[in-house]
């Protein structure tokens, strides 16, 4: 059908968002290719957070577009995105604090109705790319210190993200043999999973380069640089 | 304090029967409330004429089982029935053709609206059963009575009261925490509940966790009010008298508690029923001296805590 190189897996056209009327995105425009690995930058308050929120849906843009594997994607709601193969980290983990790690994990993968044996294959793929999930699998998620509760962010995301995995800011606060324990799981992750996209915040351009291919630069809500 | 409760030890054993059963309705409509707020976000006014519709209609429901002619104990399910369709029908209603309309919005106005619907249920109420008393007690006749000894004598309680009402709340409090605890559909309720955007960024319908929570939310005060409804006259206002006192037990208990609720609820109802024994004109404001009480001490509720919203 389509002529031309593959399309991205997740692109903004033209994005523009407001929260509580103010402008946070002018016009973003970014790309993440199949397999690609790319890095948002910016300062706090940027929009890096917002960017990865109007991807997800779960705001409203007042221009632009959303494209999911080339396909206008803008009015899928977003509860239907993670059925398009997108995980999603988002900055603070944001884990159900009552439920146990492995319950956490699953999730998302039970909403979506997958086949329980799918189910197992794709935790088990989890924990194989993430070992340290395994022992914390029966514990309550409210009792993991930060950098775990990263860990199972991402185990999360990589539940049902079969095309792409958005990471929010994941290095955040973390201590730097933890914040090297995460980078070296993504490098596990890219070369298991070459297929999977990854777009990742941070405020720190440095941290992220030895992970990414290419990077954006996002400031006042607007790229400065790609 | 411990010789004067001895003296009237048996007459205090009394009190604790009589408040297991207001408890149980009292628990029934305040963990329903609990966790429409909880999902939803919305303190329900309205909730109250939930319960008072499911007291009448479990009153009507009864009236055509017994001119159908079906045996006497077919009043029992009757009440079920009644709660069932209250919450069946007017929890998908009020749910699509109001509280949609005001998700997110500033609580004065949920608090408007929600009130403005239980000023109009309250009217549909008295022009559907009128404002005559409207009496069906054949569910707890049926059961007869128990003799409780007290003072060398007896003290006939009706075994409804004695087991139906505290046994139904004990079902519902350990079923619900099973549903919620167990179930895909109860985890995705509590994922909503904690975190409605990471929710939705699971995959789960945050709209229709909606519109489910406050359906079961509705058949929940419903059954309050349908089990109710046996042991005494249905008359304007109970809607009101309940909604009062349930508020009174999910602030104490903290919002969003379940099993906070239930303690709370049993407080509650032990606190009111011994004041009716030892000091009848108290009964009314015991539940609100609990609650200022507790919340003096613990703004937050008994059992809530004071982590604070990421906004």
């Amino acid at each position: 059908m389509r002529d031309g190189p593959t399309p991205a897996t997740l692109a903004l056209e033209g994005a523009s968002v407001d929260i509580a009327g103010v402008p946070v995105l002018r016009g973003i425009s970014l790309a993440v290719p199949p397999g690609g690995r790319v890095a948002l930058i910016g300062r706090n308050g940027a929009g890096k957070t917002t960017t990865l929120r109007a991807l997800m849906g779960l705001l409203p843009l007042r221009r632009g577009r959303v494209l999911l594997g080339g396909e206008d994607a803008t009015a899928i709601p977003p509860h239907h995105r993670p059925r398009r193969g997108i995980g999603y980290a988002p900055e603070e983990r944001r884990l159900f604090g009552t439920f146990s790690v492995q319950e956490n994990l699953l999730l998302p993968a039970q909403v979506l109705k997958l086949p329980a044996a799918e189910q197992r294959r794709r935790l088990d793929q989890v924990f194989a790319l993430l070992p340290e999930l395994t022992e914390l699998a029966p514990r309550r998620a409210a009792g993991l210190s930060g950098g775990q509760g990263k860990m199972v962010a991402l185990g999360r995301a990589l539940m049902v993200g079969t095309s792409a995995v958005l990471l929010d800011e994941p290095f955040q606060g973390l201590a730097p043999a933890l914040a090297l324990r995460y980078a070296e799981a993504l490098k596990r992750l890219h070369e298991a999973l070459p297929d999977v996209a990854i777009l990742i915040t941070e405020s720190n351009p440095e941290l992220l380069r030895p992970l990414v291919e290419s990077a954006y630069t996002i400031e006042r809500g607007e790229i400065a640089a790609a | 304090m411990a010789e004067w409760f001895g003296d009237n030890s048996g007459l205090l054993g009394l009190a604790l029967l009589d408040g297991l059963a207001s408890a149980g309705l009292i628990f029934l409509v305040a963990v329903g409330l609990n966790l429409v707020f909880g999902v939803l976000r919305i303190i329900n006014v309205a909730h109250g004429s939930l319960y008072a519709i499911g007291a009448y209609a479990a009153a009507s429901v009864g009236i055509v089982f017994a001119s159908m002619g079906l045996p006497a104990w077919a009043s029992l399910p009757a009440l079920v029935v009644a709660a069932a369709l209250v919450g069946g029908i007017l929890g998908p209603l009020i749910e699509r053709l109001v509280l949609r309309r005001i998700y997110g919005q500033e609580e004065v106005l949920q608090l408007l609206v929600t009130f403005a619907l239980f000023m109009i249920l309250e009217d549909v109420q008295k022009l559907i059963w009128g404002v005559q008393p409207v009496q069906h007690d054949q569910a707890m006749r049926l059961l007869g009575t128990y003799d409780v000894p007290f003072a060398g004598d007896v003290v006939p309680f009706t075994a409804y009261q004695l087991f139906v009402l505290p046994g139904v709340a004990l079902v519902v409090l350990v079923g619900l925490a099973w549903f919620l605890r167990r179930t895909l559909t109860g985890r995705v309720i509590v994922a909503v509940t904690t975190d409605r955007e990471a929710a939705t960024a699971m995959g789960i319908d945050a709209r229709r966790v909606f519109l489910l929570t406050f359906t079961f939310g509705a058949m929940l005060a419903a059954l309050g009010g349908a089990l109710s409804s046996p042991t005494g006259a249905i008359v304007p206002g109970i809607g009101a008298q309940t909604i009062v006192l349930s508020f009174a037990v999910v602030a104490t208990a903290g919002l969003g508690q379940t099993e906070g609720a239930a303690l709370t609820a049993l407080m509650i109802g032990l606190g009111r029923s011994i004041a009716v024994y030892f000091e009848p004109e108290l009964e009314v404001v015991v539940p609100y001296i609990i609650m200022v009480a507790v919340l003096l001490v613990r703004p937050q509720g008994l059992f809530g805590s004071t982590v604070a919203r990421r906004i």
